[in-house]
């Protein structure tokens, strides 16, 4: 809240204020469930509808539950040529998470993006907010291992 | 002043306007999608482009203003080829299921393709899906049928002010969905349905039941729900209404309906409804002919006016029945009968209070426009939400604050939350102090003119001993004294208690320092007309007092008006349980239900040797009755209602019922078996009596009242020179008073009572009655929405869902009266406040939680 306050001095409106509310609620509810965009409504006294419209119209806020760890694996052409789809193969057949789903167990989530700005370092993934490049068979699971 | 060329058209233009318009003056249609009169202008369809000349593209015409000296072509190729574009890429995911739409045949996206679009599309790739929504029980959608022209999304936020609907996702994943994704829980005025050009929201109560071209007759009636008096067409199929519309220019409502005006029409078509004469023969109310009823009703009203008086007999008048019917009841009681018994619901609030007001302002006091309201600077609102008590007011109000009035609320007003700039308190407990600490410092800010001697005398009188707590109405004021047309409305919440008589001087003197227009808030559709066609003890039509106007009134209906004091409708009660009252006559009103302290009503009418009830349902009232006799209801009647403006507006019937009679023609014939000469044989027999009768109706015709514009005082003569000083106690000594909680009646937007209980549209809306809350009692219990309570008060106890209300700021606790079970009534008391009202202050009441 205190944090809402903060962003609210910085723009002119509370309609402004909307989107990195939105950010907020997402982190501190996981995902943009109703729950956290009433929250985020309540907040800025908008019109709740308004501010689903808002939040749907973007693609960077989650509609989904997520895992505890969001993975962001690239699979444009550089990843692609270096071996992503395979790493894509991999995480369903080791952990059943599919492209857009969850683990069962809630922990992974996966997201499939567009190029992250490391094709130099192909294949490279987002755990949350770590980096990690040079993906093999191998290092994969080392390093998701490392997130429980 | 502009000149433009449209179409080889001169068009001489006042002031600047669009293009679009500027050719619709000119008689030239352009045709269009997103847009629609009185919504903001979007450009979003691009079926509107226009040739403009030295402009190289086309532009759109509702959003282009008109200049002077432009020259603009409305219908070329090249425009025929880009409206022919455009709807192909609409059409693009578009299902094409017309056969199976309820819209085909008034759809504006059909229109246009087939005079613009394509033959056959081009896209070979498969259509989005959205499977149709049934979430909503009245709403359904088919948002594959959308083409985002915005005009519901535009309609809901700007014109209603619901803001319940949006569109979610993006491109051509876009649909027009409500928050939850499923049901809308939204105020349901279905105004979004007007607007919306294709079959994409819809009413779910007549869905696949008819085709726009299978309605037989169109009928422009007004709603009979509440006081505002909306103008509506009832579409008739086969004597049945498939739906009530309203239409663009028509009526005050312009366009605009309700919710209970949209969807509460079918509590008509009821099976509930009753057909046929009833008499109770051997304790049991048995079916029987016209004749008959009507022989042993004057039979029986006959026996006991000569056994007990004429003053043995009472009439109970209705405020959702026409004036002709209001008029002959009192004609009934008045010149057949000799008795001026007579009174209405009006009593519970409405009439005391306009009297009230007349005493100090003159007759006509509340006689302003609603669609004034929006022009104004200032509106304070006090004693409820109008929102919900007369929706189509309210959102004059919420337009009003859009614009550059100050909004004002004294007490709660949840619809007005996102509308109103102070919030203050109005609890019956603080609105004295509140309002007294207002006119202390406003009166001397403002000029006073010196017209009405005695009043400023009582405002300078006005003295607040103790201001209330952590409130300042400095602010306030200064926002007061800058108004220069502020409207100040008038609701039952401040009007039901012991002192509502020093409430509404301390408004009234408001209303004075500011020179301001009031409106009496009516939650039924015709309780002005009950005062009008002199439905009160002691006044006669045209709001004449008997003593003053009985020799003029006898002159011109060549009979006696009884000089006998009259029973007012508590008194009537009172008299009956006492045994003095002997016959009651009871028409469109349920007194059993409608009254709290059902056990004493209940006892009250038992006493009586004779009670008729006159009704459309076997109410609670009718089933204490000795003969029960079936009326028309709203839709099926010809005659006038009079709105809370007093404006006199045509009700006219969808279609008529063989077997019934209507309210008036009943009593017509039952007067004639009384030994009545005057024969009645329509319905401009009654109303042409009513001229002569009633100095305000003076020449006033049906024609005349069709227009639309039959305003206060019409053709008449308002009554002058009877302002008098009202005798007011306490004014030098205002304190907040320490009050428990209290239950008051609740006037929830979606129901009514009587007629909103038998329709099945609105119940399945909102079917059980709803404890309304504020946030500290909420707090205090730890209660959410949603959650049970019992709700405890003398009378008993009941159970219900609770509702918590962010701006009801004191301790009352609101339920409605609204269903058979779980009423407020059942639960209260009333007393006879010192305004003349009821008065509801004794009702102490505990909320607790229920554990699951
Ligand atoms: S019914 Fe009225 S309040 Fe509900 S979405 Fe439609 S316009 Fe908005
Ligand atoms: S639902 Fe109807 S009114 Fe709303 S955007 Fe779609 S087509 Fe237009
Ligand atoms: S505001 Fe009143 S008169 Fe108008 S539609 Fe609603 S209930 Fe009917
Ligand atoms: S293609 Fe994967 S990071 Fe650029
Ligand atoms: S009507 Fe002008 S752009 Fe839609």
């Amino acid at each position: 809240m205190e944090e809402i306050k903060e962003i609210l001095k910085r723009y002119p409106d509370r309609r402004g204020a909307l989107l990195p509310t939105l950010y907020i609620m997402q982190r501190e509810y996981g995902w943009l469930s109703q729950e956290a965009l009433q929250a985020a409504a309540d907040a800025l006294n908008l019109p709740p509808a308004t501010v689903k419209g808002v939040a749907t119209f973007y693609a960077m806020y989650r509609h989904k539950p997520m895992g505890r760890h969001l993975i962001q694996l690239c699979t444009n052409v550089a990843c692609m040529i270096m071996g992503a789809e395979r790493l894509v193969d991999l995480l369903k057949e080791r952990y059943g998470l599919e492209p857009g789903g969850t683990t069962e167990d809630g922990r992974f989530s996966l997201v499939i993006m567009e190029c992250i700005g490391a094709c130099d370092r192909a294949p490279a993934m987002l755990v949350d907010t770590d980096f990690h490049a040079d993906l093999n068979e191998q290092n994969l699971f080392e390093i998701l291992e490392q997130y429980k | 002043m502009i000149k433009l060329t449209i179409d080889g058209i001169e068009v001489e233009l006042e002031k600047p306007i669009t293009v679009l318009e500027a050719a619709r003056k000119a008689g030239i249609k352009i045709p269009t999608l997103c847009y629609f009169e009185g919504l903001k202008p979007f450009g979003g369809c691009r079926l509107c482009v226009v040739e403009v000349e030295k402009l190289p593209r086309l532009q759109t015409a509702c959003t282009m203003m008109a200049a002077d000296g432009m020259v603009v072509k409305t219908e070329t190729e090249k425009i025929k080829a880009a409206r022919r574009a455009m709807l192909e890429f609409l059409l693009i995911n578009h299902p094409l299921d017309c056969p199976v739409c309820d819209k085909a045949g008034e759809c504006e996206l059909q229109d246009l393709v087939a005079r613009y679009g394509p033959d056959a599309g081009r896209f070979r790739e498969g259509k989005r899906r959205h499977p149709e929504s049934f979430d909503d029980p009245i709403i359904v959608r088919n948002m594959e049928r959308c083409v985002l022209c915005t005009r519901c999304i535009r309609m809901c936020e700007d014109l209603q002010g619901a803001y319940a609907i949006t569109v979610t996702g993006r491109g051509s994943h876009s649909f027009v969905e409500p928050f939850s994704g499923g049901r809308y829980d939204c105020e349901y005025c279905g105004n979004c349905l007007t607007v919306c050009p294709v079959g994409a929201i819809m009413s779910r109560l007549h869905r696949h039941s008819y085709r726009p071209w299978y309605i037989q007759n169109n009928v422009e009636t007004v709603c009979g729900y509440c006081g505002v008096g909306c103008t509506m067409i009832l579409q008739m199929r086969e004597g049945q209404i498939v739906r009530t519309i309203p239409e663009m220019g028509l009526g005050l409502n312009n366009g605009l309906l309700c919710v209970r005006g949209r969807f509460g029409y079918d509590f008509v078509q009821s099976e509930a409804r009753l057909r046929m004469p009833m008499i109770r023969k051997d304790g049991e109310l048995r079916e029987v002919s016209w004749a008959e009823a009507l022989d042993y009703v004057a039979k029986r009203l006959r026996e006991i006016s000569e056994k007990h008086g004429p003053q043995a007999v009472g009439g109970i008048g209705s405020s959702r029945c026409t004036n002709e019917d209001n008029y002959m009841l009192q004609r009934l009681m008045r010149f057949t009968i000799g008795t001026n018994n007579i009174d209405s619901a009006a009593r519970l609030y409405y009439a005391p209070a306009q009297r009230f007001l007349e005493r100090i302002f003159g007759q006509g006091i509340t006689a302003n426009l609603i669609p004034g309201i929006k022009n104004s600077d200032g509106v304070l609102i006090f004693g409820g939400d109008p929102t919900q008590i007369n929706p189509i007011l309210g959102l004059q109000i919420r337009a009003a604050g859009r614009e550059s009035a100050t909004v004002v609320t004294f007490g709660r007003a949840k619809g007005l939350e996102r509308f109103a700039h102070y919030m203050l308190p109005g609890g019956p407990s603080v609105i004295d102090a509140v309002t007294g600490m207002i006119v202390q410092e406003l009166r001397d800010k403002v000029q006073l003119s010196g017209e009405n001697k005695w009043l400023e005398g009582e405002i300078q009188k006005t003295r607040v001993s103790e201001a209330v707590e952590g409130v300042s109405v400095d602010e306030v004021v200064e926002r007061l004294k800058e108004m220069t047309n502020p409207v100040i409305i008038i609701g039952p919440e401040v009007l039901q208690s012991q002192n509502s008589d020093r409430t509404l001087l301390l408004i009234a003197q408001i209303v004075y320092l500011l020179n301001g227009r009031v409106f009496l808030l009516s939650d039924r559709p015709n309780y002005q007309g009950c005062i009008d066609m002199g439905v009160l003890p002691d006044m006669l039509p045209g709001g004449r007092p008997i003593e003053m106007f009985k020799h003029k009134a006898e002159e011109v209906m060549g009979k006696e008006v009884p000089t006998e004091r009259g029973l007012n409708l508590f008194e009537m009660i009172e008299a009956a349980s006492e045994g003095r009252l002997k016959a009651l006559y009871v028409m469109g009103e349920n007194p059993v239900f409608n009254l709290p302290d059902r056990e004493r009503v209940t006892q009250a009418l038992k006493g009586l040797e004779f009670l008729v009830v006159q009704d459309i349902f076997l109410t609670e009232t009718a089933l204490m009755a000795d003969v029960v006799l079936p009326a028309r209801a709203w839709s099926e009647k010809t005659g006038t209602f009079t709105n809370l403006e007093r404006r006199i507006q045509m009700v006219r019937a969808g279609a008529e019922s063989v077997e019934d009679m209507g309210d008036w023609r009943i009593i017509a014939e039952l007067a004639q078996r009384l030994g009545e000469e005057k024969q009645f044989r329509s319905v401009e027999d009654v109303w042409e009596e009513i001229t002569h009768v009633s100095p305000l109706h003076t020449a006033l015709d049906y024609e005349e009242i069709s227009k639309g514009n039959a305003l206060w005082p019409y053709n008449g003569e308002p009554l002058r020179g009877v302002e008098e000083e009202v005798e007011i106690q306490g004014l030098d000594d205002i304190k907040p008073l320490k009050v428990e909680a209290v239950l008051q009646p609740d006037r929830p937007l979606y129901h009514s009572g009587s007629m909103s209980r038998h329709s099945k549209a609105l119940k399945s809306i909102e079917d059980a009655p709803k404890v309304v809350i504020g946030e500290a009692l909420s707090e205090k219990l730890s209660l959410k929405d949603g959650d049970r309570v019992r709700v405890t008060t003398e009378r008993g106890t009941l159970k219900a869902t609770v509702s918590i209300d962010s701006t009801l700021g004191d301790e009352r606790v609101f339920l409605s009266n609204t269903f058979s079970e779980g009423n407020f009534s059942s639960l209260a008391t009333y007393g006879v406040s010192r305004l003349g009202s009821m008065s509801l202050d004794a009702n102490k009441v505990r909320v607790e939680k229920e554990e699951a």
